[in-house]
């Protein structure tokens, strides 16, 4: 049930319904309501799961008030390891533990042993990646006295399997997301416009650019070696687009829709493509999982590391960034996405650059030589790196990598595919607008946000009903979210 | 604790490199422009040296604010 579908619609108009009409002003039965439909959203994504994600709760939930009650510190620690090996311990056997069997299988084999260890499969339950960052901070934060354990399992449970935000984020934090749950809500028309306005802007990026983009790079990927190098380039352009705008398109809709019901989500996306360097893309870009491992694993890490000055923290974010990598899944590409990713950070740490922010001021038009400059650089870092997230392996995504440097680098990037033609030209002509949009709109939260407020009424909405025509034309070619494989 | 709150401000001052700095013991990260999780560790560092005091990584992760890690430094003296 994709939130551009029409289940979904149908799914949230009831809920929508309900939780307003029938539901008004009963907390408890609004929290409830919460609840049941995230897990029948859940059951729709993956039915054989459910009980997991109950049974996740459950535990975490009793965690947290015993992990409160208990004065020892030592006891505290355990109960917490308790939380900690039920957390990783999942994301292992679930995301891992096939991954390592292989990998030692291959090895063996290559030093002349002859394994009969068989590749697992195992099927990842959807969304582990995300429910498990949550329950893993919610247990630290409770232990540290930043939060109190919650004694209202409704609100916790839904805290947990939350629906717009299960299967591929924004990770939000308990001590921003429950206290909302406390709060008497009250329907407010313009919280829900804004809302709406989000939905659609995520819809736009999703459906209009990711989705284009999707069908010209699923052709140039799957048959790499048979292009020139220029549509190798072009690829991985459009590739890194279709990444943007499907993930942050997503987290625009889960935000949207959670405004919809008067609850607040945190931020994922700032307009990353206008970062200046690779520290302020981090900043931009999935910032709930980057402000997690910021917390959870960078911080722990350079205090540990202190005193070994500019190697210290080099160190730290190396790890750091090789652990974002792999939290994406069980791939060599996705290890070394990261740790590429670590390795870009030492310019700037031993510049000592790593923490000027370079602001570029909302009334200013156009980026100056410089920054415009910074920009590209920092967007072909990422771009660039970006094949190893897309590649099937890592020998892939170096001979991609190396075809792209050859002397058919300076020709047309034609792509020999008669679907594909006559769709790049608009593709590429609709990114250009929607970054336009996204430069205009960079100091709010999302690019439409106050797009127009100061235009006629009738033409701000003719730019509605014009994106609205867009994402109607293009709907019916369909396309899957990204993260969800995540 | 006035002078500890003063030789603070004048490490803030120093380290993040901004004159408008005024430290109290409320003050929180979100409210110091720049003190983000990597200037955190440059300004424990500082702290440490300028105190002559070695703080637990349990202590600097668990300070809410100003206050309280000045109580740390107090705790240490």
């Amino acid at each position: 049930m994709l939130f551009n579908s029409l289940p979904f619609f149908v799914f949230f108009s009831v809920f929508f319904l309900l939780y307003w009409f029938v539901f008004n002003k009963q907390l408890k039965l609004q929290n409830l309501l919460i609840l049941v439909a995230s897990y029948i959203f859940y059951c729709f994504a993956d039915w054989r799961f459910l009980a997991l994600l109950i049974g996740v709760s459950l535990l975490n939930y009793y965690l947290g008030i015993f992990i409160e009650k208990t004065e020892s510190p030592k006891h505290r620690r355990w109960l917490l390891y308790i939380g900690l090996i039920q957390g990783a311990g999942g994301l292992i056997l679930f995301k891992y533990f096939g991954f390592f069997v292989a990998s030692i299988s291959l090895a063996l084999t290559k030093l002349g042993f002859n394994t009969n260890l068989d590749t697992l499969t195992i099927i990842i339950p959807l969304g582990i990646s995300f429910f498990t960052f949550k329950t893993i901070s919610y247990l630290f934060d409770v232990d540290k006295g930043k939060i109190e354990a919650s004694k209202d399992w409704i609100s916790f449970f839904a805290y947990i399997s939350f629906f717009p935000t299960i299967l591929s984020g924004p990770i939000d934090k308990a001590i921003t997301f429950l206290p909302q749950l406390k709060k008497e809500r009250t329907f407010d028309p313009h919280i829900a416009f804004d809302g709406l306005r989000q939905i659609l802007w995520g819809l736009f990026k999703k459906i209009v650019i990711a989705d284009s983009c999707a069908r010209i790079t699923t052709q140039i990927f799957e048959n790499y070696e048979g292009f020139p190098a220029s549509a190798l380039l072009l690829g991985i352009f459009l590739y890194t687009i279709q990444m943007y705008a499907d993930f942050s398109g997503y987290s625009d809709m889960a935000i949207g829709f959670s405004r919809l019901i008067g609850i607040n989500i945190t931020k994922n996306f700032d307009f990353p493509f206008f970062a200046q360097n690779i520290a302020e893309f981090w900043r931009k870009w999935h910032i709930s999982l980057t402000a997690w491992l910021t917390e959870y694993v960078f911080t722990p890490l350079s205090i540990a590391f202190r005193d070994y000055g500019k190697v210290g923290i080099t160190l730290a974010i190396i790890i750091n960034f090789t652990i974002c990598g792999m939290w994406h899944g069980s791939k060599w590409t996705f290890a070394l996405y990261g740790f590429m990713h670590g390795l870009y950070f030492i310019p700037l740490i031993i510049s000592g650059k790593l923490n000027k922010k370079k602001k570029i001021p909302k009334h200013q038009k156009l980026p100056t030589f410089k920054q415009a400059f910074n920009m590209i650089v920092t967007f072909t870092i990422v771009m660039l790196t970006l094949i190893l997230i897309r590649a099937e392996t890592v020998t892939d995504a170096f001979h991609y990598f190396i075809n792209i440097f050859s002397k058919s680098l300076f020709t047309i990037p034609y792509i020999p595919s008669p679907n594909t033609d006559s769709i790049l030209i608009p593709t590429v002509l609709l990114t250009m607008v929607m970054i336009i949009i996204e430069w205009i709109g960079r100091s709010q939260n999302y690019g439409i946000e106050k797009l127009g407020f100061k235009w006629n009424k009738y033409l701000r909405w003719g730019m509605y009903y014009v994106i609205i025509i867009s994402i109607l034309y293009y709907q019916s070619k369909g396309g899957d979210f990204i993260y969800m494989q995540f | 604790m006035a002078d500890i709150l003063k030789q603070l401000n004048e490490i803030f001052v120093d380290l993040l490199d901004d004159e408008s700095i005024v430290l109290n013991e409320n003050t929180t990260a979100e409210e110091v422009e720049d003190w983000d999780s990597l200037n955190h560790i440059h300004l424990v560092v500082a702290i440490e040296k300028h105190f002559g005091i070695r703080f637990t990584s349990k202590e600097i992760q668990s300070w809410n604010n100003i206050g309280e890690m000045i109580e740390s430094i107090n705790s240490k003296n």
